[in-house]
C-alpha cells in the first residue's frame, strides 16, 4: 500500500467519491421537532473530507467467538473494519453476559462508519457517543470500545507504526508490567506459586475473597475473609505485590471492617470494596482504611470516572479497554487520573484484542502501574488458542512484563478463518449467586 | 528483546535559533531536530538556556522521535523547552508517517480553527486602529485588554473605562465581531468580580485571566457571582491547577499556554476539561511555528473552541512570521484559520529566514 497516496490532501474529492454500496447518510428523516434543526449536507465526516485521508471504511463485520472450556458468560465480541486501502482493523467489545447486545449495538453504528475515513478516530468516538443521545452504559461503551480499537488498529497500520508510538511510548522497551491470578488457596499451593513466580520473574498476583457477603456480616465470615488474605500473604511471601479483589461482594460497612484488618499486610490494593454506583460510599471506605483502593472496571468514558478523581477517592483506577470506550477513552481517563497522581491498573478479563490494545496505552501513559490479563502462571486453554490465532503467545509475561507488539497498529494479524474453529455459541448470562435465605448476592 | 531503533526516527541532533520580531520585540526560539536518516522536525518555545539545550541533546540520543513520553519524564528541564522538543518530535513523526500531526493524534475533529487575534495597544485609539487592521485581515474575534489605571482598587473608574473601551471597539469592529476581555491577571478578585457582573449581559466570549491565580477561593468568587464566562490558565505551570479550577466550578474556558506545556500536555489538559463540558482555548503568544502546532492540536481535540494568535500591529513583524514558516499559516478567513496541509506540522521552515532574524548574543 502506498501510504502517502492515501494520506496527502484529499482535496474534497472523496466527498463525491463515496464508495458504491455504502448506505446514504443524508436521507431525510423525521424528528420530534423539539430541538433539532435539520442540517444541509455535507455534514459530519463528509465535512472533514478535505482535511482527511483518502482511506475509506468499506465494511464492518462482527464476530461472536466461543472458546470451549473458557468462561461461557464471555464469548468474545470482535469487530473487523475493512478498507479500500487493503488493510483491516480489529477491535474487541466483549461484555460478560451481554454478547448479543454488544454485537447488535456495534451494528447500530454501521451507518456512522461505512464510507467514512477511518483516520479521525476522535471525531467518530464523539459522534458515536454524543449522537447516541442517552450517553453510554456498559453495552454501548463496549460497542464504542470495539470500534475505537479497530479504528486505532487501522490508524497504526495506515501510518506504519505500532499504536504506542503514536501515543508517545514506550515507557519501557522491555514491555508492560503485569500480574496473574493467584489460583491457589492452601499454604502449600501458594508456596509453589511463589517459587514459579521467582523463576518466571513475576512480581505481582491478585487474589479474591471467599464467600458472599450480606449488607452486614457475622463475625465468622469476617474472620474467614481475613484469614484467607493472611494466607495469601503468608504463602506468597513479603516480596511479591498482592492485590485483593473484593469484586463488590461486600457492602461499604463490611468492606471497611475487613480492610482495617488487612492494612497490616500492605497489599498493593483492595479492589472494588463496594459496588460502583455510589462514589461517596466508596469514599467512606477509603477514608477509614490505609490500604490503597482500586476501582473502575465497570465505568464508561472519562465522564464515568470524573467524580472518583475529583473527590480524590481512590489511589488506582482500573477502567477496562473493552468497556471504557477503547484507546481514546482509556488515554483520557489516564490523563484525568494523572493530574491527581492516581495510578492506572487497567482491568482486562475478556479476549486478547482488548488486552493487546491495553498494552499500547499502558506503554505510553505516565501513571501506569500494572496490567491485568486474568491469566495464570501456568498457561490455560485460552492461551493456546490465542497463540494459534496470532502466532505469538499473547499476554504471556517474560520477566514479569508483557512484551510489546512490534508490528504496526495493535500489532497482530488475525484472519476470519482462524476464528471459524470457535463458532459463537450464543450469549450466556453471568453466574447468578444467592445467599442461604434465597436473596440475591453480589459476586 | 526490544526492537532496534529505526534510523528514520532515531534522533541525532538538536539545534536552536532564538529569533526576535523587529518591532514588537516578541522573542521566541525555534528548535531544529535532525534524525539519523529520516525527516527534520521543527518546534518552538519561549527560550532555552545552554544547560537545557545540553540536557535535551543528551536525552534524545538513542531514542526515536516517537518516544516523547519517556523523554519527558527523564529530562529535568523547564516545561517550555520540553514543549518545543515535543512539537519538533511530533513534526518528525508526522513527516515519517506521511500524515499531518492532527492525524497522528487522532484527528481531524474539524476542518478549520476559529481564530482569536490578540490586539496590541494601550489606548482606546491604538486598540481601535489595531482591531480595524485585524478585521480587514479576516479576524472576527479579538482579545482586548482591560484599561489599566495603575491603582490597586478601581471601582467605578475601571467599570466606566472598560465600558467605554468595549463600546468603542464594538462600533469599530462592526457586526459579527466577538470579544474576549483580557485582564492579564491585573485586577483584584473584587474588582474582577464587579466588572464581570457589570458585563454579564455584554455577551463577551469570556473574561480572560481576571485576577492572579494566587489561591483558588479568589478565582472561585468571580465565576460564582455572575454568568460572565471566565478563562484562566496562561500562567499555570501544572495541569493540576486546571483540575482544581474545574472541580471548583471556577472556569469556563481553560487557557494553557501552548509554549509552556506543548501539544501533548495541552491534550491532557483538554482531556481533564472535557468531562466538565468546558472548552479549551490555548494561550499562544509565540511565533508562527507554534501557531502551526496549535492548529494541529486544535484539529485533534473535541473541546477546542478558539486559537489565540498574536496579531502584531507592525507589518514588518507579520512579514517575518510569514517568512519563517514558508507559508502564511496565520492567514485568517472570515474568522477562521485554515489547517496546514502536508505531513508533520504542515510548514516548511525557512532556514535562511531563521538565520536572518536570529538574535545575536549581546
Amino acid at each position: 500500500m502506498n501510504r502517502r497516496h492515501f494520506l496527502t490532501g484529499a482535496g474534497g474529492t472523496m466527498a463525491a467519491g463515496r464508495l458504491a454500496g455504502a448506505p446514504g447518510r443524508h436521507q431525510p428523516f423525521s424528528f420530534c421537532d423539539c430541538a433539532m434543526e435539520p442540517q444541509a449536507a455535507p455534514m459530519g465526516a463528509d465535512a472533514l473530507a478535505a482535511v482527511g485521508s483518502k482511506v475509506r471504511i468499506t465494511n464492518l463485520k462482527t464476530f461472536g467467538v466461543t472458546i470451549p472450556g473458557a468462561p461461557p458468560d464471555r464469548p468474545y465480541v470482535f469487530v473487523k473494519l475493512e478498507t479500500n486501502a487493503g488493510v483491516a482493523g480489529w477491535g474487541e467489545g466483549t461484555l460478560e453476559g451481554k454478547a448479543g447486545a454488544v454485537l447488535a449495538c456495534i451494528n447500530d453504528f454501521k451507518e456512522f462508519l461505512i464510507g467514512a475515513d477511518p483516520m479521525p478516530v476522535e471525531h467518530h468516538w464523539q459522534s458515536m457517543y454524543v449522537h447516541s443521545f442517552y450517553r453510554a452504559g456498559p453495552v454501548m461503551g463496549s460497542a464504542i470500545s470495539a470500534l475505537d480499537q479497530a479504528l486505532w488498529d487501522l490508524r497504526g497500520k495506515i501510518l506504519g507504526v505500532p499504536v504506542y508510538k503514536l501515543l508517545g511510548g514506550p515507557n519501557d522497551p522491555e514491555g508492560v508490567r503485569g500480574y496473574y491470578v493467584a489460583n491457589a488457596r492452601t499454604l502449600e499451593d501458594l508456596q509453589r506459586l511463589r517459587e514459579s513466580a521467582a523463576s518466571q520473574g513475576i512480581t505481582a498476583f491478585k487474589g479474591g475473597l471467599p464467600n458472599y457477603y450480606e449488607w452486614i456480616e457475622t463475625s465468622q465470615k469476617i474472620a474467614e475473609a481475613i484469614r484467607h488474605v493472611q494466607t495469601l500473604r503468608e504463602g506468597l511471601g513479603p516480596d511479591l505485590d498482592i492485590a485483593v479483589d473484593f469484586h463488590a461482594k461486600t457492602s461499604p460497612s463490611v468492606a471497611a471492617v475487613i480492610i482495617k484488618e488487612l492494612d497490616a499486610l500492605h497489599l498493593l490494593w483492595v479492589e472494588e470494596p463496594c459496588p460502583p454506583e455510589n462514589v461517596r460510599a466508596m469514599a467512606r471506605i477509603a477514608r477509614r482504611v490505609e490500604t490503597p483502593i482500586a476501582t473502575g472496571e465497570r465505568l464508561v468514558a472519562s465522564y464515568g470516572v470524573r467524580e472518583l478523581v475529583e473527590q480524590a477517592v481512590v489511589d488506582i483506577i482500573q477502567t477496562d479497554m473493552n468497556h471504557v470506550g477503547g484507546i481514546t477513552a482509556l488515554w483520557k481517563v489516564a490523563a484525568l487520573a494523572n493530574v491527581s497522581s492516581i495510578s492506572m491498573a487497567p482491568h482486562a478479563c475478556e479476549g486478547p484484542i482488548g488486552m493487546l490494545a491495553s498494552l499500547h496505552v499502558d506503554a505510553s501513559i505516565p501513571n501506569f502501574l500494572i496490567q491485568e490479563c486474568c491469566g495464570q502462571a501456568v498457561p490455560q486453554v485460552r492461551d493456546k488458542v490465542w497463540e494459534e490465532w496470532f502466532g505469538f503467545p499473547a499476554m504471556r509475561m517474560v520477566n514479569g512484563k508483557y512484551p510489546l507488539p512490534e508490528k504496526p497498529g495493535l500489532g497482530f494479524e488475525l484472519t476470519e478463518e482462524a476464528l471459524k474453529k470457535y463458532p459463537f455459541a450464543g450469549s450466556r448470562p453471568m453466574a447468578r449467586v444467592f445467599h442461604k435465605d434465597g436473596s440475591v448476592a453480589e459476586w | 528483546m526490544p526492537a532496534p531503533l529505526n534510523p528514520q526516527l532515531e534522533m541525532s541532533a538538536l539545534d536552536i535559533f532564538p529569533v526576535r520580531e523587529p518591532i514588537s520585540r516578541r522573542a521566541y526560539t525555534v528548535l531544529r531536530l535532525r534524525t539519523r536518516s529520516g525527516p527534520i522536525g521543527f518546534g518552538e518555545c519561549s527560550a532555552i538556556s545552554p544547560a537545557e539545550l545540553a540536557a535535551l541533546r543528551a536525552a534524545i540520543q538513542g531514542k526515536e522521535a516517537s518516544s516523547f513520553e519517556s523523554i519527558r519524564r527523564e529530562v529535568p528541564v523547564a516545561a517550555s523547552a520540553m514543549a518545543g522538543l515535543n512539537m519538533a518530535m511530533l513534526d518528525v513523526v508526522g513527516k515519517f508517517t506521511g500524515a499531518p500531526v492532527y492525524q497522528v493524534l487522532g484527528g481531524p475533529t474539524r476542518n478549520k480553527a476559529r481564530a482569536l487575534a490578540r490586539i496590541d495597544g494601550e489606548t482606546d485609539d491604538a486598540i481601535v486602529a489595531s482591531i480595524g487592521q485585524a478585521r480587514a485581515a479576516g479576524h472576527r474575534a479579538f482579545l482586548v485588554p482591560v484599561p489599566m489605571t495603575h491603582s490597586r482598587n478601581h471601582s467605578a473608574t475601571l467599570v466606566n473605562a472598560t465600558r467605554q473601551r468595549l463600546d468603542r471597539v464594538r462600533s469599530a469592529a462592526a457586526e459579527g465581531s466577538d470579544f474576549v476581555l483580557d485582564a492579564a491577571a491585573g485586577l483584584t478578585p473584587g474588582d474582577a468580580s464587579s466588572l464581570a457582573a457589570v458585563l454579564e449581559r455584554s455577551h463577551l466570549l469570556w473574561f480572560d485571566e481576571p485576577c492572579p491565580l494566587l489561591n483558588l477561593s479568589a478565582a472561585c468568587r468571580i465565576a460564582g457571582e455572575n454568568v460572565t464566562p471566565v478563562g484562566f490558565g496562561r500562567f499555570a505551570a501544572e495541569a493540576g491547577v486546571f483540575q482544581d479550577l474545574l472541580r471548583n466550578d471556577a472556569v469556563d474556558v481553560v487557557r494553557p499556554d501552548l509554549g509552556r506545556h506543548g501539544v501533548t500536555q495541552v491534550r491532557r489538559v483538554a482531556a481533564v476539561a472535557e468531562p466538565y463540558y468546558v472548552a479549551i482555548a490555548p494561550f499562544h503568544d509565540g511565533g508562527p511555528i507554534a501557531t502551526a502546532a496549535a492548529l494541529q492540536l486544535a484539529a485533534s481535540l473535541p473541546n477546542f473552541f478558539i486559537q489565540q494568535v498574536p496579531y502584531p500591529a507592525a507589518g514588518e513583524d507579520r512579514r517575518m512570521r510569514t517568512r519563517l514558516t514558508g507559508a502564511p499559516v496565520e492567514t485568517v478567513q472570515d474568522g477562521f484559520l485554515q489547517l496546514p496541509s502536508g505531513p508533520g506540522l504542515g510548514i516548511s521552515v525557512n532556514e535562511s529566514a531563521l538565520a536572518e532574524y536570529r538574535e545575536r548574543e549581546a
